[in-house]
């Protein structure tokens, strides 16, 4: 028993103590999820003894959530959890929250991973949403809006291209002005263009993509109606993962962010890279927004993005700077909020402190993130000029 | 011989802001030859060839490779004409493998990925070619770092490179490395390649040097054969007058140990071992001095000593006080004191006044209640500036415009005044003119004298070797020697590489 | 090894120390220019959407109430002038506050950007005392919800000092998600159904609370207090102002504040503790930002709905007045004064809806804002004018030598 399996077992088991007391098992015992939930610990406290801080770290910081998920769901009636916790509904929920998430985290990684820190993703999340769901208006086609978001997302982006590389400006303060501008800019197009009746109820919308697998069980509620973009954003992250760790542009775009130097004396323009780079980001989390205006919610308001930029960037962190960690973390972010939009069956009030849930999440993770996750070495450092 | 010369540098001259670095400097590579460039800290070696590198524009002047003008924009450029440089400090991706360091910028495909094995064969081929063993698979952050000198030359020569510039490169290798190198070099030359040499160690330049161009602040001084030439010749080139090379000092007595550090260990911020069961004492009224390789656990050992960094095992006990534990706060209160290595970094708040910076050794005791009058900070630093005749400003000119020396002045009068019993002078004159290092040399023996201890840690072996009174040789982490300072460079030399060395 | 680009800021300067520099080789200039330009911006932007820049920007000025200041405004203009004056400060006092607690946060190199929630925090705990304790003396009633509210905000902050103290976490993802946290926190109080939702019987269906006793509301000192006069929360401010300069040039922790906010590897290496001075200051400036919601719900709010939880900016504003006032005492007290007048000056009261949409005039206003911190965070008017006057030093020198 190796301090890693240890640490995984304890994950398991931290899971498993929620997973008793809710459908399809539903055990109605407290005494279940509390005695998985410890056992939970004691492992994830053994791993951390032993050096694997993290996941030990996580495996505890489960338990304490499945003990008391699983506690509370032993105390709320049988009908209720019936409704909140139908398995496949709440994936597909998840996999819907998530994308928005997804497109911005890899968003992220481009942009960070050749070395400029982006902060920004909130605001270049909602030029998307604005101009995918005013371009999907204009243009009558919800295509030529997604078309319209990205190039607005890249142009937006190139803003915190030109301040944070050509003009060496602070890299963290340069994303707090981007995102003050979008909330501004969106707000008053927003304002000027629609008014005070919004944003038309018949906007375009991008499709969903209908699977005939309704049969099966569970993979059937799951992927059977999803929509398009959420299918998008899975198939980048193997893309992304073969784009940045597989092909010689990778190479380039990473040793940009880790020695920027020897990228130069090997002749690569890091100038250039970056520049790429962080207009990347802005169209990938432009699609993001786009999603959230005309694959989901079907309008725009202002500033609906919500935070979720930022969400996007802890997930990116969390996530290592690696696609697939960043598919795990934005996948656990959408559950909390799956699970927080489900949750106001059990108490009406309750339902908007839930809607803090996501959040929560993302402090404690960002938290026990620290210290083990190494960001590319030259992460948020402005080229010394000749 | 009038064979065009492979590269030529005409009256190059480079400014920054005030500061000249190049004054209409000439400079003439031969083909084939190994030309050292030699001069002091801040003479303006490395900008003249960041220069040649397009890393810098000369304001003025020009280049000509092979006789022909050219204009070297970017090192993209300066890489096509065929000049390849291996910097001081590498340009290497330490998370990366040699292989994939080697191809960047001009990676194998194979469809639109990275074609790996066939870049990985690629480094095996040169490796076998230039006598340059390296691993292609292994990360440059594992290698040792003659290893990744070696990547770094080979970097050069993948892209065609037939004049090789190499800024001071036996910086970080032992002496045996160091003769691995020039063995390598001079292959190099009989295959066509011509060699700028960077270094301001005058015996390398002689072993391994064709001709030798002085230069001293931005002008060149003199070409000279290195053959019929000595190292007086040489230093005095450098200079402009004859160097002391030995401080002149008084008998030492040492008395009670007032610096004992005891089985100590400690680790680096990656985690792996940096300080490995260290034990050695210094007394009062004596200088000991720490010499190693740089990146040998020096600046763990000294991060543990003062409190900056924890250790896993052993003990530090200051005049029989353990701090072992304690952190920088107390450690320094216990009654030692740091003349930092990085004095941006550690040593000075730069964006502070003098007032300020002095204080930080003493706000503490200045303040009353938690109130701090600057006026009473600028009092006391008054009286210090003009003790130790520091120049270019006074108490409430921010640090950061003075210059280094001045600015290494203001650290050491803020950690003498503490009325230490020990000090740790890292480093102390790197950076300095020379003005500037008589200074701190004859301060140190001052406080020796007064019957402190003194730490002295440096990578110049000639500063260890003429100041302390007993040599410490650290190496991989542990304390390999202890040599007489007169002992024979190579003695040093060898324990530096971890050989054994006969004491007599 | 003195070669030395012609910057004098190394690439990983602090913000606090960029800043600094940027005092030192802008002066006042800077600032006033930025602003020129981030308004001359604001104005294409007006421009391009098909309207009036200049009566746009005259229109908000006349609702600023600025020109009560000028001795050539007439007796009937300076009516209606001291009435917006009185509203252009009202809405000063809180930015300054909260401009404090983001100023002095980057004094230290960190970057709080968590003003909105420890505003909210601090603005519910006042509003809860300032409900109950119904028959307290109003002097101490209020004195209650001041260090109440002061003391909610130190702790919401402090939570994310903590956190970097102890786990190294980024302050700007965490105080992020403390906004929102407290956000949420603070609608689900008042939401229908939540504790702290109004007891009127009639109201039951609105999102609000209970309004405040008479006694715990802030005195108003100039003009009428049915109108919304200006009460005393400016001194407050204002005494904030001197406390924050005082704390950072004459105690010992500002000393040390300074000294992490410019170099903390120095400053560990004096001996000075950077994880204790980050719990300090971000506390201090949750205190500072806590106070600002004291002052708003005591002294025009009176009570607090979900929506003006929802709507409510001052944190994100008081970003760019710290920035545009380069983190020093007077340069918020200005910052303030510029921000809460465009405010005012856009706000539906005030802005002629013929002239100018109130609701696109808030937006400008943002966009205004963010050019001003995208224009503070590289600040080339400075290192231009840096390098002109080194040029003049240097041949200045060359002609002495």
């Amino acid at each position: 028993m190796t301090p890693k399996r240890a640490g995984w077992a304890g994950a398991a088991l931290a899971v498993l103590a929620f997973f008793v007391a809710v459908p399809p098992l539903m055990l109605r015992s407290p005494v279940f999820p509390v005695l998985l939930g410890l056992i939970a610990i004691g492992c994830g406290a053994w791993a951390y003894a032993r050096g694997e801080k993290r996941l030990g770290g996580a495996a505890i910081a489960g338990a304490a959530f499945g003990i008391a998920g699983g506690v509370a769901s032993t105390m709320s009636g049988e009908a209720n959890l019936e409704r909140v916790v139908v398995w496949g509904a709440l994936f597909a929920a998840t996999l819907r929250y998530a994308t928005p998430l997804l497109f911005g985290a890899l968003g992220g990684l481009f942009s960070e991973r050749s070395g400029v820190i982006n902060i920004a993703l909130e605001g270049m999340m909602l030029v998307g949403a604005f101009f995918g769901a005013w371009g999907a208006d204009v243009t009558g086609s919800w295509l030529l809006g997604i078309v319209i978001a990205i190039v607005a997302g890249a142009l937006f982006a190139a803003i915190h291209a030109i301040f944070s590389v050509s003009l060496r400006a602070d890299q963290i303060v340069s994303g707090a002005a981007l995102n003050l501008l979008a909330i501004g800019i969106t707000g008053y197009l927003y304002v000027d263009i629609y008014g005070t009746a919004g944003t038309p109820d018949d906007l375009p919308q991008v499709p969903d993509i209908s699977l005939p697998i309704e049969s099966i069980p569970f993979f059937g509620d799951v992927f059977g109606q999803l929509n398009l973009l959420v299918w998008l954003g899975l198939i980048m992250v193997p893309l992304t993962w073969l784009l940045v760790f597989r092909t010689p542009l990778g190479l380039r775009l990473r040793s940009a962010g880790e020695n920027p130097l020897a990228a130069e004396t090997a002749g690569l323009s890091v100038v250039r890279v970056r520049y790429l780079a962080v207009m990347t980001s802005g169209a990938l989390a432009a699609l993001g927004g786009a999603f959230l205006s005309i694959g989901f919610v079907n309008s725009f308001t202002q500033n609906m993005t919500a935070g979720r930029g930022f969400i996007a960037l802890a997930a990116l962190i969390f996530g290592r700077w690696r696609p697939w960690g960043a598919l795990a973390a934005t996948l656990l972010f959408g559950f909390g909020s799956a699970l927080a939009q489900r949750l106001p069956v059990f108490s009406e009030s309750g339902a908007v402190l839930f809607q803090a849930l996501p959040y929560v999440l993302t402090l404690i993770a960002v938290t026990g993130v620290v210290g083990r996750s190494i960001p590319p070495a030259a992460l948020g450092r402005p080229l010394a000029k000749s | 011989m009038t064979e065009v010369p492979a590269l030529e540098l005409r009256r190059i001259t480079k400014r920054f802001g005030t500061l000249v670095a190049n004054d209409a400097v000439d400079f003439e590579l031969r083909r084939g030859e190994i030309h050292a460039l030699l001069g002091e800290n801040g003479a303006g070696k490395s900008t003249l060839m960041n220069v040649l590198y397009g890393l810098h524009q000369p304001d003025e002047g020009e280049i000509l490779l092979d006789g022909k003008p050219v204009e070297i924009n970017s090192p993209r450029e300066a890489i096509a004409l065929g000049i390849g440089m291996v910097h001081q400090h590498f340009m290497l991706v330490p998370v990366m493998t040699v292989a994939e360091n080697l191809v960047l910028g001009a990676e194998p495909r194979s469809g639109p990925l990275l074609d790996y094995k066939s870049a990985a064969e690629r480094v095996r081929e040169l490796s076998r070619r230039y006598g340059l063993a390296v691993d292609p698979d292994a990360r440059v952050e594992d290698l040792g770092v003659g290893s990744q000198q070696r990547v770094e030359i080979l970097r050069a020569l993948f892209r065609g490179a037939k004049v090789l510039v190499l800024d001071e490169p036996t910086a970080v290798l032992t002496a045996q490395e160091a003769q691995d190198l020039f063995k390598v070099l001079r292959g190099l030359t009989e295959q066509g390649t011509s060699v700028v040499f960077i270094s301001h160690k005058l015996n390398e330049v002689l072993d391994i040097a064709d001709r030798v161009t002085v230069l001293r602040r931005g002008e060149k001084i003199d070409t000279v054969p290195t053959e019929g030439a000595t190292e007086r010749s040489l230093a005095r080139l450098m200079v402009g007058r004859d160097v002391l090379l030995r401080v002149e000092k008084p008998e030492h007595r040492p008395g009670e140990p007032l610096l004992r550090v005891e089985d100590l260990s400690a680790r680096d911020d990656r985690g792996l071992p940096a300080v490995r069961g260290v034990t050695f004492e210094v007394r009062a009224g004596e200088i000991v001095g720490l010499a190693g390789v740089d990146a040998n656990g020096q600046s763990e050992l000294i991060e543990t000593i003062v409190g900056l960094r924890k250790p896993d095992a052993g003990t530090v006990t200051i005049d029989g006080r353990d701090v072992t534990h304690l952190g920088p706060r107390e450690t320094l209160a216990a009654g030692i004191s740091h003349i930092a290595e990085d004095r941006h970094r550690r040593g000075l708040v730069l964006e502070f006044d003098l007032a300020e910076n002095i204080g930080l050794r003493f706000y503490r005791n200045m303040a009353k209640m938690g109130w701090l009058s600057p006026r009473k900070l600028a009092a006391k630093a008054r009286g210090l500036l003009r003790e130790f005749d520091v120049r270019g400003g006074d108490a409430d000119t921010r640090a950061g415009s003075l210059s280094g020396g001045n600015q290494q002045k203001v650290v050491i009068a803020r950690e003498l005044n503490a009325d230490p019993k020990v000090i740790i002078a890292a480093q102390p004159t790197r950076g300095l003119d020379v003005g500037a290092i008589e200074f701190v040399h004859r301060r140190l023996v001052e406080e020796r004298d007064a019957g402190r201890g003194v730490l002295l840690v440096s990578l110049e072996l000639e500063e260890i070797r003429s100041l302390s009174d007993r040599v410490l040789v650290m190496y991989e982490g542990e304390i390999v020697a202890e040599l007489p300072p007169s002992s024979s460079e190579e003695d040093f030399g060898m324990a530096m590489t971890g050989g054994k060395v006969e004491v007599s | 090894m003195s070669a030395t680009p012609d910057d004098e800021l190394p690439p990983d300067a602090t913000v606090a120390a960029k800043l600094s520099a940027y005092l030192r080789g802008g002066g006042i200039i800077t600032p006033l220019i930025t602003v020129v330009v981030a308004f001359l911006f604001g104005g294409l932007v007006v421009l391009a959407t098909g309207h009036n820049p200049i009566s746009t920007y005259g229109a908000i000025f006349d609702g600023t109430g600025l020109n009560w200041l000028f001795p050539w405004t007439s007796s009937t203009e300076r009516e209606i002038a001291a009435l917006n004056l009185q509203q252009t400060l009202l809405r000063t006092a809180p930015l300054i506050l909260a401009g404090l607690a983001v100023a002095f946060a980057f004094r230290c190199g960190l970057f709080n950007i968590g003003g909105q929630g420890q505003y909210i925090v601090g603005s519910i705990l006042a509003l809860w005392i300032g409900v109950s304790f119904e028959n307290m003396p109003a002097f101490l009633h209020i004195l209650l919800a001041i260090i109440g509210g002061a003391l909610a905000g130190a702790v919401w902050a402090g939570i994310a000092g903590a956190l970097k103290a102890v786990a190294g976490t980024n302050e700007v993802i965490s105080t992020i998600m403390l906004n929102w946290i407290a956000i949420w926190i603070g609608v689900w109080l008042f939401n229908r159904g939540g504790p702290l939702q109004n007891t009127n019987p009639q109201q039951q269906d609105v999102p609000v609370s209970d309004d405040i006793v008479e006694g715990a509301k802030l005195p108003v000192f100039w003009g009428d207090p049915i109108l919304q006069g200006l009460h005393i929360g400016i001194f407050i401010a204002l005494a904030a102002v001197l406390v924050f300069w005082v704390i950072l040039h004459r105690t010992v922790l500002g000393y040390e504040v300074r000294a992490v906010g410019y170099n903390p590897d120095a400053a560990a290496a004096a001996g000075i503790s950077v994880a204790r001075n980050y719990i300090v200051v971000m506390a201090i400036c949750g205190a500072f930002a806590g106070l600002a919601g004291v002052i708003d719900v005591l002294g025009w709010q009176f009570r607090i709905a979900t929506n003006d939880i929802r709507i409510n900016d001052v944190g994100f504003t008081a970003i760019a007045v710290a920035l545009l006032g380069r983190n020093t005492a007077i340069g918020v007290v200005f910052s303030a004064l510029l921000f809460g007048a465009l405010i005012t000056g856009t706000s539906v009261r005030n802005l002629d809806p013929t002239i100018f949409e109130p609701a696109l005039a808030t937006n400008l206003t943002l966009v205004i804002q963010g050019l001003v911190v995208l224009l503070v965070s590289t600040d080339l008017l400075v290192v231009y004018l840096w390098r002109l006057r080194r040029r003049r030093l240097s041949s200045r020198k060359a002609v002495a030598a």
